[in-house]
């Protein structure tokens, strides 16, 4: 008897499946392109949300730059497309792969560091990517307001709003795709290695290997499928802006990793869409004026998303640190227990 | 040559705003192995109670009167940090990564909190018509708020070297940066020091707040973030647990900045990033810090 | 009377079981030596006292059990510990290092006692101990425990790497400490425990299988299959 619900792969697909149907499914939420917009951002970030779960729940690397991969994708898919350096799929794929280069340059001078020195060097690569970009080096970033997508150098299919349900169909593929590799990474005996230097990492060099490049490992693929979610972002938000790579972004993916729970998968990415989602309706609710009839002092914080996040971070770090999965994990352990002992 | 003097004087001036940051920072780091991300909140609100203190009670912008408003606006972070120390982070005693993520937490709150009750706009700081003015070095003209920020770091310097050189607790604190079990196994409880050390730093962040204000002509929640992250890079460059390593890198960091963004705009920041992996790469535990064994 | 009573007492860390329910007591104003091999838990015994690792079972120093109390408060009641590896603050100097250790506010009468005994540190008051030779740390690390009234010494292995003359002024050192203290005593030095121990006990992966009388370390074949050394050709 495993701690996992034997029916939970028949509800995943089941879950997937319903997602997958919904846009043409009659009028149901999910035939609007609003809320497709929405969820796809929010399937994207989950995606981004698992690759970042990658480093830090799986692997016990506290980056604070993954943003910088995120962006990179984003933007030097957005660069070659624009100036007709590649096609677009051949633009995605240099861009992955040049992220991939970067993330091994960052990882091998980061990881000369650990723990909380890793975490602090991260975050200035982190922050120097956002520079660059906010800076309009080589006038190819397009400084504060990025640069937006030309529109007419990719598949018309993905342009426009009544094409949006193709853009939700693309993101919900790659969040699946993403979701297959890293579940393939970490169960294979690359993913045991990770695992054992998260817990333990002296016990791994004992054994004999080289921990400094299977933490590099780690880091270059999360950063690589980051890359990938970046150039899918860009399609869904028509342009490359630098608060895609400010340290925010990556304080987020903590947030949604912790929120769901570090350990594991689904956690995760269920953090991610959790968030993503929940954020844009806090956003769009209070533009709205669902907090206009209080006070100012109330009001005010309560506006800004990171006053309750940041409150539901602290409780959760304090009293329920494995997050949503954990305590689903904790509640799973004591009914099975109590279903042990009540059937003794 | 008045150039160069400039550059050197106003990068000092800089690199003094950095290690105001910076000083509490290595100290928390070094002593409790705590990576605090609220050390920017520590900086809005000194900057924040400063500027609250100098509009509502003082009404003269005087240099007396600017003072006190930066003791002011120190002490209420330094309060703010104590508070924080005490409710969340000693509940999580040795849970590093824990400790990381709750300060993570807290600066969410304190910069929705300040932005939402005062906006992300810059609102002046009352400024002595003094740090206005040019003083004239050797042909160079230096601005005026350059040396008071220079000489609040010295201050700042000082005053840590005296309290860790003559203070029991200094004592306590420095053993405890090198060895934190064997203080305790010597009969003295650390955590007291913790608190010191916590109180110290975001005075000392809190003060900074107040200066960057001027120095960014007005204050605002979203200033910080930018200054934390250069006191990671100045804590990590000269040293974890070295005071006079956040001094030295500080400097070092304010100077190469000044003088890469004189030539291109916007370099400095990048060159200070090619810096770190340098360093990095070279000698990982920094300029003045432990070998990382 | 038995100034220190470990029962049962175990260790665990990360997966692994470094001491399986110790039991043995230190008696009063004696010299109790804790030896065996390298590896076999004696230091983590100690450490384990001092609630350094956290133990299960039983530990009572004259009578209150020191199990659950946090490191800081078990030193301050009277255990002095002085580690393996000397653990001296090398940016402190000699006379901080002495005057942190101490419990009550140092005086240069509590100086001049451990000076008295180890006048090798007296000149050298102002420096650094990082750049103190390896004997002189050890003799600091020594004083510190000197310094106070204790209610028990634990020393692990106070002459370990020390060249032999070195090795003879701490013994000198110890045996007069002991006159007035009771102390556990790690050692290989099986001469320097035969001249200041009453008593013996010895461990062997993480259990004790051997408590009594020091009269036992003259038979050399025991000692052989036990220790797996010699008993000849050690200084005191």
């Amino acid at each position: 008897m495993t701690l996992r619900w034997k029916y939970s792969r028949y509800f995943l697909i089941v879950i997937v499946a319903a997602l997958f149907a919904a846009p043409i499914l009659g009028t149901n939420p999910l035939s609007k392109p609003g809320l497709q917009q929405t969820l796809a951002v929010a399937f994207v970030f989950g995606a981004l949300a698992l690759t970042y779960d990658l480093l830090f729940g799986f692997t016990g690397l506290l980056s604070f730059g993954h943003a910088l991969f995120f962006a990179s994708g984003l933007y030097l898919t957005c660069i070659f497309i624009n100036h007709s350096v590649f096609v677009w799929w051949i633009a995605i794929i240099a861009s992955i792969l040049l992220t991939s280069l970067l993330a091994f340059l960052v990882g091998a001078a980061s990881l000369r560091t650990t723990g909380i020195t890793f975490a602090m060097v991260t975050l200035a690569f982190g922050e120097a990517g956002h520079v660059i970009v906010n800076r309009n080096f080589f006038g190819l970033t397009g400084g504060e307001n990025g640069i937006a997508l030309n529109a007419e150098l990719i598949p018309q299919i993905w342009v426009g709003v009544v094409n949006t349900k193709y853009l939700y169909w693309s993101a919900l593929i790659c969040l699946i795709l993403t979701y297959l590799i890293i579940w393939w990474v970490t169960e294979s005996s690359a993913g045991r290695v990770f695992a054992a230097l998260r817990d333990n990492e002296m016990r791994v060099q004992v054994l004999g290997l080289n921990t400094r490049n299977f933490k590099l490992l780690s880091f270059v693929i999360a950063g690589a499928l980051a890359g990938l979610l970046g150039s899918i972002m860009l399609l869904l938000a028509g342009s490359a802006a630098p608060r895609f790579a400010e340290s925010n972004i990556t304080i987020a993916l903590l947030l949604m990793v912790i929120l769901g729970g570090a350990v594991t998968r689904w956690g995760a990415v269920v953090g991610g869409i959790a968030y993503s989602f929940l954020t844009t309706r806090m956003q769009d609710l209070t533009q709205n004026g669902l907090f206009a009839g209080l006070p100012k002092y109330v009001s005010g914080p309560l506006s800004e998303p990171a006053f309750l996040l940041g409150i539901v971070f602290i409780l959760v770090v304090m009293f329920a640190p494995g997050g949503l999965s954990g305590a689903y994990y904790k509640l799973r352990l004591r009914s099975i227990s109590k279903k042990y002992s009540s059937s003794k | 040559m008045s150039t160069f003097l400039l550059m050197t004087i106003t990068g000092i001036g800089l690199g003094a705003l950095y290690f105001l940051v910076a000083s509490g920072l290595t100290l928390i780091y070094g002593l409790m192995g705590v990576l605090n991300f609220a050390h920017g909140a520590f900086l809005s609100i000194g900057a924040f109670v400063g500027l609250w203190f100098a509009t509502s009670i003082m009404k003269e912008a005087t240099i007396p009167n600017f003072i006190l408003a930066m003791i002011v606006g120190g002490l209420a972070a330094g309060f703010f940090a104590l508070l924080m120390e005490q409710l969340l982070i000693t509940r999580l005693y040795d849970r590093h990564i824990d400790q990381v993520l709750v300060t993570v937490g807290v600066a969410l709150v304190v910069g929705a909190v300040l932005g939402g009750w005062f906006g992300n706009d810059l609102r002046l700081f009352p400024t002595p018509l003094w740090f206005l003015t040019g003083i004239n070095f050797f042909g160079a003209i230096i601005p005026a708020d350059r040396i008071i920020y220079i000489a609040t770091a010295v201050a700042l310097l000082i005053g840590n070297w005296a309290l860790l050189r003559f203070t029991r607790i200094g004592l306590i604190i420095r053993a405890g940066v090198e060895n934190r079990n064997m203080v305790n196994a010597l009969g003295i409880n650390v955590r007291r020091a913790f608190s010191t050390v916590f109180f110290l730093g975001g005075f000392a962040a809190g003060i900074g707040g107040v200066l960057v204000s001027v120095y960014s002509s007005g204050v605002s929640p979203l200033i910080a973030g930018t200054y934390l992250i250069y006191g990671f890079v100045v804590v990590v460059i000269g040293g974890m647990g070295s005071v006079t390593g956040s001094f030295v890198a500080a400097m070092l960091i304010g100077v190469i900045k000044q003088f890469a963004n004189y030539y291109v705009t916007g370099l400095g920041d990048f060159v200070i990033a090619l810096l770190l992996a340098g360093v990095l790469l070279v000698r990982p535990q920094g300029l003045f810090g432990k070998r990382i064994s | 009377m038995n100034a220190l009573e470990l029962a049962d007492v175990s260790v665990r860390i990360n997966q692994a079981q470094i001491l399986h329910g110790v039991s043995f007591t230190a008696p009063k104003n004696q010299v109790t030596a804790l030896l065996g091999r390298n590896g076999v838990g004696k230091s983590s015994t100690l450490k384990a006292i001092m609630s350094l690792y956290s133990p299960t079972g039983s530990i009572k120093l004259n009578g209150t059990e020191l199990i659950g109390t946090p490191t800081h408060a078990i030193a301050a009641s009277g255990v002095a510990y002085v580690p393996e590896d000397r653990e001296i603050f090398a940016t402190l100097s000699v006379k901080e290092n002495l005057s942190l250790a101490s419990r009550s506010k140092i005086s240069s009468e509590k100086m001049s006692r451990v000076f008295e005994i180890f006048p090798d540190l007296s000149t050298r008051q102002e420096q650094r101990a990082g750049t103190l030779s390896g004997g002189q740390q050890q003799m600091l690390s020594l004083s510190r425990a000197l310094l106070n009234d204790n209610q028990i010494l634990l020393v692990d292995e106070p002459t370990k790497g020390l060249a032999p003359k070195l090795v003879t002024e701490v013994a000198d050192a110890l045996a007069e400490v002991a006159k007035r203290e009771t102390m556990i005593l790690v050692e290989q030095n099986l001469a320097l425990v035969k001249r200041i121990a009453q008593k013996i006990v010895v461990m062997d992966q993480g259990k004790i299988i051997f408590e009594g009388a020091p009269e036992k370390l003259s038979d050399s074949v025991w000692v052989q299959s036990v220790l797996g050394v010699s008993n000849r050709g050690k200084h005191s």
